[in-house]
């Protein structure tokens, strides 16, 4: 069953988190975490917990921000809020791998040249 | 880059905030589950099936914590802290060890930090002022080569004609560093240093008086130059810091000046000690030809922006040049040196070479102390071979089993380090206390200061290297496969082991050898210069030196009158055996004049023959106990009208008329100031050595005091018993011709001797404890080493000994290596050693040191020392009992 989700690239996860926020507004860590397996589709091999990691590496860079707050269940929880440099840094890492996998797909679309070896 | 910076910031952050950061991760993980519990909860699944589900979609809790904490903090840190915890633990669990190579290092350290303090106070502090390298100093280059002859100061005419011909300064100004003048404001009238300046000077140099003001423009005009600056010193020691001084006038020289300003205690100029600061005045008498011969000023000026030095130096080289085909008679040959500011100081003070010879000496005494700590280091790494070896065998990488070796390395130089600057306070202290013996040098305060600071911690961390390297280096190479099997059952120790601890060794004995002879050769000279023969004889005397002013003593009969006066006055005081008085004491080292002998050809400038010149009065001779050897001294009617008449000693008699008969041979001197006249020689003495602390004897010429008297002279009374006991009489004496007229270095010729020869004992004797220091440091590694390899080897001597072998064979075997060691390391050392006397003399001025058997006692006491060294733990061997040592692990 793990083979068939799709393994996270180095830094894509980070991008996945900038645009949850991006589209969520303050969100918490299970909430997050929630979002992205809801969108793929549960397609992503994604360990739950793998998500701090990448929180914390985005807070430290300044690109999101976090503030403890009260969740829906009345529990004290880290809300995180993308930053407006979090944006502009999300644009341009959305941008570069949208031209990334249309190059892919081009690649890969490639027809087989007839007669190898 | 920015967020990189930004995050690199918070991950260093993160390392100091482990606690609290792990704590809201918990809470933050804790919140995550409980969410998703509650979430599995409304779908309906029971409780404990939700929480499992909840745990499995989470992942390994502790896998998440450290992948939170890599992301966060920096992992290379953390196994640093590790290294360190580890390297602690290890070192607290055997203190011997720890407390031996601590305490080692520290010594060194601290000896390296005191005498770095001596070279951060002379040789690094900035002179005060105004971007002091931008201020150039101009001196003149005596064409008669001697000690320091490119600083030779400026005559009057040349500092007039240089200042105004020159396009590279923005200002010039002159000062005349040796002034003498007499204070009888308030108490014993006290003769002081003081230093005339011309009115920019302290505007050339860029500072500002700390109370009042220093000269303006015209005050060194006849008339208003009547004015004064005091040092900060004088005025806290003499006036009690009395701010209200400024403006009021105090009594110099028999004369009124009015106080302008205070300096701060910070301006002072290294090697240049005035008290005081009045207005050099040039009058039409120093513009004459006859001022070209008294080179008394030194150039300070400030170069115009974006003129180099070197093209300063070059326009003074033709300035100079120029006044040399102008006026050869007393120009021909002299040159101009140009230097900045704090080079000349440094230079002038000339206290570079000796500070090198210390800095080289105790840093090769901390060379053999880390040699030490490395080898106690190495014979540690090797009795844990086999934890190394687990340790790789687990998995380490060779360069974390090297970095943690190093850590170990590392914490001990910092504990010797931290220790070395305890004992670093107390020794610069210590030397500081010792610096007496020279008004210039006790004006440097030596500190603790950040040079001092910043050099420990470089020290320390060379230490650390070259303490850790060798066993890191040694250690990563640990085969496991042998080391894991080596069950101590092998004959002997690896032998690329015991080849790093060997040239350790070797080299601490050749350093030690090194140090030993070089500083040998110092003691040998000072041991020279302490009790040789000056030539007179110093007991008994008594002495101190006058300056008569202009103001009472202008006309030289007056100064002859006085001089004559004082005399006879001095001859009559109870307890006084003969009275004289000279331009210079005995082995003061007296001013060199240049001279031409009657009837040879005249010689290039700078090959004219010179000689020490000294006016002396009558009594001289007898007084000081200098032996007449041919003709007749000076008499009563060797007069300023007579025909005039010198002695020479023997040297001169020697050097410049190849032994031929002086007596009637005629002599002509280049004194300043005067035209030169011939000169019959009608006596010869004896040598006196030129100055108490060297050893050379110098063509001497004596001028008889009434024909030609000094405005500045001293006295000297040959006393009965104890010459200190004349001290009362004598002021009394001099009071009684003149109540204003101060005295200088009153003391007995030993006492003045003594501080003239001042600082060299001194540090001669602080260089030859840290040689013996670095010989028993040398002698511990030598014992250090033997003891370990017999401790290695015990199972090998059971062998032997079990096959046979007698205990004076085994005693043999052992010493033979020892003795192995040192024999290559001494020959090492005298080969470096052997160009030492012929550096020292280049080094310093008027030194000549040969002392061959030096090469021959120094390595005889070194095998000594090392043979005993060696011979402790070489007895233990030979009482090792075969079947012990065979059953032995």
């Amino acid at each position: 069953m793990a083979e068939s989700k799709l393994d996270l690239l180095q830094g894509t996860l980070d991008l996945m988190v900038l645009q949850t926020l991006a589209t969520m507004g303050s969100l918490h860590g299970y909430g997050i975490a929630r979002r992205i397996e809801q969108v793929s589709g549960d397609k992503v091999l994604l360990n739950q917990g793998t998500i701090y990691a990448s929180l914390v590496r985005l807070q430290q860079r300044g690109w999101i921000s976090a503030e403890w707050g009260t969740s829906s269940n009345n529990r004290k929880a880290k809300f995180y809020c993308i930053t407006k440099r979090g944006r502009k840094q999300l644009s341009e890492d959305a941008a570069h791998w949208q031209r990334l996998s249309s190059v892919m797909g081009r690649v890969l679309a490639m027809p087989e040249e007839g007669g190898h070896q | 880059m920015i967020d990189w910076l930004r995050q690199s910031f918070h991950r260093t952050r993160s390392v100091f905030r482990r606690a609290q950061l792990d704590h809201e991760l918990h809470a933050e993980l804790a919140a995550h589950l409980e969410l998703a519990i509650q979430e599995n909860l409304e779908r309906g699944m029971p409780a404990d099936e939700a929480r499992r589900q909840a745990l499995i979609r989470f992942g390994g809790m502790e896998q998440v914590k450290e992948q939170h904490r890599e992301a966060r903090g920096l992992p290379i840190l953390d196994v640093l802290f590790q290294d360190l915890r580890y390297a602690v633990r290890g070192l607290v669990k055997s203190p011997g060890f720890t407390t031996a190579a601590v305490l080692t290092l520290a010594l060194g350290i601290a000896m390296n930090a005191t005498m770095f303090s001596m070279v951060s106070a002379f040789l690094l502090r900035r002179p005060p002022g105004r971007e002091p390298n931008r201020v150039a100093v101009v001196t003149s280059i005596n064409p008669a080569s001697g000690f320091l002859a490119d600083t030779n100061p400026v005559s009057a005419p040349n500092y007039l004609a240089w200042r105004g011909a020159n396009d590279d300064f923005a200002d010039m100004a002159a000062a005349d560093e040796s002034r003498t003048v007499s204070l009888t404001s308030q108490g014993q009238p006290e003769a002081l240093a003081s230093a005339a300046v011309s009115p920019n000077y302290f505007a050339v140099l860029g500072v500002s008086a700390q109370l009042g003001r220093t000269f303006s423009d015209g005050e060194d005009q006849p008339g208003r130059d009547h004015v004064v600056i005091l040092s900060h010193e004088l005025w806290e020691r003499r006036f009690g810091c009395d701010a209200s001084l400024i403006g009021r006038t105090i009594r110099l020289s028999r004369e009124n000046y009015t106080v302008l300003g205070v300096m701060p205690a910070s301006f002072r100029l290294l090697g240049f000690t005035p008290q005081l600061w009045t207005p050099l005045v040039l009058t039409a008498a120093d513009q004459t030809a006859a001022a070209r011969r008294d080179r008394s000023l030194l150039l300070f000026a400030r170069l115009k922006s974006r003129v180099t030095l070197e093209h300063a130096r070059a326009e003074l080289v033709t300035l100079a040049g120029r006044a040399g085909e102008n006026f050869p008679e007393t120009e021909k040959g002299w040159g101009a040196a140009v230097r900045t500011l704090p080079d000349f100081l440094v230079y002038n003070f000339s206290i570079r070479n000796g500070l090198a010879v210390m800095m080289t000496t105790v840093g090769f005494v901390l060379m053999i102390a880390c040699a030490n700590v490395a080898g106690l280091l190495l014979a540690r790494s090797a009795g844990r071979r086999k934890e190394l070896a687990v340790r790789i065998a687990l998995g380490a990488g060779r360069l974390r089993i090297v970095r943690q070796l190093l850590t170990e390395g590392l914490v001990i130089a910092s504990l010797g380090g931290s220790m070395g600057l305890l004992l670093a306070y107390w020794g610069i202290h210590f030397v500081g206390a010792n610096l007496t013996f020279n008004a210039a040098i006790s004006a440097v305060p030596l500190s603790l200061d950040w040079n001092v600071l910043l050099f420990t911690l470089g020290v320390s961390l060379a230490c650390a290297v070259l303490c850790g390297l060798a066993p890191a280096l040694k250690g990563s190479e640990t085969d496991v496969n042998t080391s894991l099997k080596d069950e101590g059952r092998a004959a002997s120790t690896g032998r690329s082991r015991s080849r790093v601890r060997t040239v350790l060794v070797t080299g601490e004995i050749a350093l030690a050898l090194f140090l030993l002879i070089g500083t040998g050769l110092l003691f040998r000279n000072i041991f020279l210069i302490e009790h040789q023969n000056l030539g007179f004889r110093a007991d008994h005397l008594f002495t101190a030196s006058v300056s008569l002013d202009n103001t009472k003593y202008k006309d030289p009969l007056q100064q002859t009158l006085f001089a004559r006066d004082l005399i006879s006055r001095l001859q009559q005081i109870p307890g006084a055996e003969a009275a004289a008085v000279a331009s210079d004491l005995p082995a003061t080292g007296p001013g060199t004049v240049t001279l031409e002998i009657k009837g040879r050809p005249e010689l290039p400038a700078n090959q004219r023959l010179s000689a020490l010149d000294v006016l002396v009065s009558l009594d001289y001779f007898r007084t000081a106990g200098i032996p007449l050897l041919r003709g007749r001294t000076f008499t009563e009617t060797d007069n300023a009208t007579a025909p005039r008449v010198v002695v020479v000693n023997q040297e001169f008699v020697h050097r410049h008329l190849q032994d031929q008969e002086p007596l009637g041979k005629q002599i002509r001197l280049d004194v300043s100031g005067s035209t030169p006249q011939w000169n019959e020689i009608v006596g010869v003495v004896g040598n006196v050595k030129t100055y108490s602390a060297g050893t050379s004897d110098d063509p001497e010429v004596y001028e008889p005091f009434l024909e030609r008297p000094a405005a500045s002279f001293s006295l000297m009374v040959r006393a009965t018993s104890d010459p200190n006991s004349l001290s009362s009489a004598l002021r009394d004496t001099v009071a009684q011709l003149d109540a204003e007229l101060p005295l200088a270095r009153v003391m007995s010729m030993p006492a003045l001797i003594e501080q003239q020869n001042g600082g060299d004992p001194f540090f001669v004797r602080v260089l030859g404890s840290f040689a013996i220091l670095a010989l028993i440091l040398a002698a511990i590694g030598i014992y250090g080493l033997v003891a370990y390899s017999v401790g290695q080897r015990t199972h090998e001597i059971g062998i032997r000994m079990a096959l046979g072998a007698k205990s004076p064979d085994v005693l043999r075997m052992i010493l033979w290596d020892g003795m192995k060691m040192t024999a290559i390391g001494a020959a090492v050392g005298l080969v470096l050693a052997l160009p030492l006397p012929k550096l020292f003399d280049a080094m310093f001025y008027g030194l000549h040191l040969r002392e061959p058997r030096l090469y021959f006692i120094v390595p005889v006491a070194i095998l000594v020392v090392a043979t005993l060294a060696t011979y402790i733990p070489a007895r233990r061997a030979t009482r090792v009992d075969p079947i012990s040592a065979l059953r032995q692990d």
